[in-house]
């Protein structure tokens, strides 16, 4: 079948026009202009010169690059799956069980729209080890006070409980429609049929939900990788005491904005942003072998 | 068996209830305590006296004023642009045929994938070449445009019937015509979630205020809150008092708005 065709109208090209020149000069040029400076060295923007591989090769054999990398591997690992079991737990909750689900839809999804910024000044203070509120709640259950923003070992720890909280709102609400989309016929048959509510949950809900799943796996994970700003408020503006906390988003902007090795820190870009995409890729291969 | 399976599940989404809800409703009372109450060990949790000063306090520390109206301004302007621009794009790609579209339509979904974080220090350089750091110009016109909202308003005029547009344009009505009179009016349920997002997001915005901006007069209400955070020391009634100013006219506009934002995020799967 010959696609029908009204007419050729180039005028499309004048109303694309003003959206073209922004995402042309804000969002296409920059991307070049990255791969192009993670081959430059220079002291100034403007005064960069072709370098090579060069700042491939002084990042790769960083030992702050390679923490920064393994953190922010530690806490896309802990946090997305973590995360995607709890919101779940609370979704199929409010979704079977709960007898004011808007009310408690509300209520998780809050966190979504407040600046991570602002609420992570207020994490700051929760988990303060003298006066915090969170080692005062710990210390009804005989935990002793733990040093949450000072102590090297707990700086991702205390990142990836923050993490998780953040995140939960997106997944919930995203979870919740997709519960909502199963059709209501396969378990008004389950239970003809006298299926129990784990053999349903297993059979039918979590087969339909696969592809939601998915969906939020690969937002998440991808998120993940790009943590900076909780950082940033959770130990006000430093990537944790010691640097124990340096992801790879914070790396790149301590190299261009601290540093000023724009070189560098647009070769950590670079490999950053090559490392999402193959972790995008594998997953998608991963899953789609798994749901055959 | 199964009752106190049911019962431990809606406790533990209760506890996780309180858990989201807790920190907002913290900052809040801490922002009204004094010093010693904010300070305390065990921690206080009721102030005996409302300090609101706290915030008269905040407000003479840091411009906190002038991050506002900042913000407000430039998070407005910023959502005006991507709505007009998105609209004529998106009524481009959806109601007209020409050449080149395909190409275009995969080079921009090739460039949705590409992470902000990637984009944004080259952009900065950019910003610094045209001389533009500091100013109002380097917060709102880079996002005068957006492929993702882009996106998203095209599948919602999809289903707007081409048959529509034909029909108008036998009636003699120009493309502009028809945008004003026909797709602005059909389509405003998107226009609207769009807007109160893409506000949202410019109101939250901070990798690149932070960039462009160091000038105090220049920055928003995040980067703003962030270098009072590291100034104010141990004042931590103060900092409450501040990030509660950032925190609240966004819960205000949820509270009112709450349908048409998660309808639009569910739809649209936005993420930041």
């Amino acid at each position: 079948m010959r696609k029908y065709r009204a007419e050729n109208s180039p005028q499309a090209w004048l109303y694309l026009l003003p959206s073209l020149i922004i995402i042309g000069v804000f969002n296409l040029l920059p991307l070049i202009k990255t791969f192009i400076m993670s081959m430059q060295t220079g002291k100034t923007l403007n005064t960069m010169t072709y370098g090579g591989f060069k700042n491939f090769q002084i990042i790769l054999s960083d030992p702050k690059f390679h923490m920064a990398i393994i953190n922010t591997a530690i806490y896309a690992l802990v946090v997305v799956p973590l995360g995607l079991v709890i919101s779940m737990a609370i979704a199929i909750t409010i979704f079977d069980k709960i007898r004011y689900k808007a009310i408690f839809e509300s209520i998780f999804f809050v966190p979504y729209l407040t600046s991570v910024i602002a609420i992570g000044i207020v994490f700051r203070y929760l988990f303060n080890g003298d006066f915090g509120f969170i080692n005062y709640v710990l210390s009804w259950f005989g935990v002793a006070p733990i040093n949450f923003l000072n102590d090297p070992d707990m700086s991702i720890t205390t990142l990836i409980i923050f993490g998780v909280w953040s995140g939960l709102a997106f997944n919930i609400i995203i979870l919740l429609s997709g519960l909502r989309n199963i059709d209501d016929n396969y378990y008004k048959v389950a239970d003809m049929f006298g299926a129990t509510k784990r053999e349903q949950f297993t059979r039918i809900t979590l087969p339909q939900m696969i592809p939601i799943i998915t969906f939020l796996m690969m937002v998440n994970f991808i998120n993940a990788f790009k943590v900076y700003s909780q950082v940033f408020s959770l130990f006000n503006g430093k990537p944790g005491i010691a640097d124990s906390a340096t992801t790879g988003v914070f790396y790149i902007f301590d190299k261009f904005y601290v540093d000023y090795k724009y070189g560098q820190g647009m070769a950590a870009a670079v490999v950053l942003f090559l490392l999402i995409l193959l972790f995008t890729f594998i997953q998608n291969f991963v899953l789609k072998r798994i749901s055959k | 068996m199964e009752k106190i399976g049911s019962f431990i599940s809606k406790l533990f989404v209760v506890i996780m209830a309180i858990i989201t809800l807790f920190p907002f409703v913290y900052m809040i009372l801490a922002s009204l305590m004094t010093f010693q109450e904010a300070t305390s060990i065990p921690p206080t949790l009721i102030p005996s006296e409302l300090q609101f000063n706290n915030y008269a306090e905040a407000l003479k520390q840091a411009p906190f004023g002038r991050y506002f109206l900042n913000t407000v301004l430039v998070a407005t302007l910023s959502t005006c642009g991507t709505l007009i621009t998105c609209i004529l794009s998106a009524f481009a790609l959806v109601k007209l045929q020409f050449k080149g579209k395909g190409i275009l339509l995969i080079g921009m979904a090739a460039l949705l994938m590409v992470p902000y974080e990637v984009t944004v220090f080259t952009n900065y350089q950019t910003i610094a070449q045209l001389g533009w750091l500091n100013s109002y110009q380097a917060l709102i016109v880079p996002s005068l445009a957006s492929i993702f909202y882009t996106f998203y308003l095209k599948n919602y005029l999809t289903s707007i019937p081409i048959s529509y547009y034909k029909a108008a344009k036998v009636d003699g009505c120009g493309d502009l015509e028809f945008i004003i009179r026909i797709l602005i009016p059909l389509a405003k349920p998107a226009l609207f979630t769009m807007s109160i997002l893409s506000f949202i997001s410019g109101w939250n915005s901070f990798l690149w205020p932070i960039l462009v901006t160091n000038d105090t007069k220049m920055r928003l209400l995040s980067n703003g809150l962030s270098s009072f955070a590291t100034e104010s020391g141990t004042n931590v009634q103060l900092q409450m008092a501040a990030s509660a100013l950032s925190i609240v006219p966004i819960l205000i506009i949820y509270l009112v708005f709450r349908k048409q934002i998660i309808r639009g995020v569910v739809r649209s799967g936005v993420k930041g």
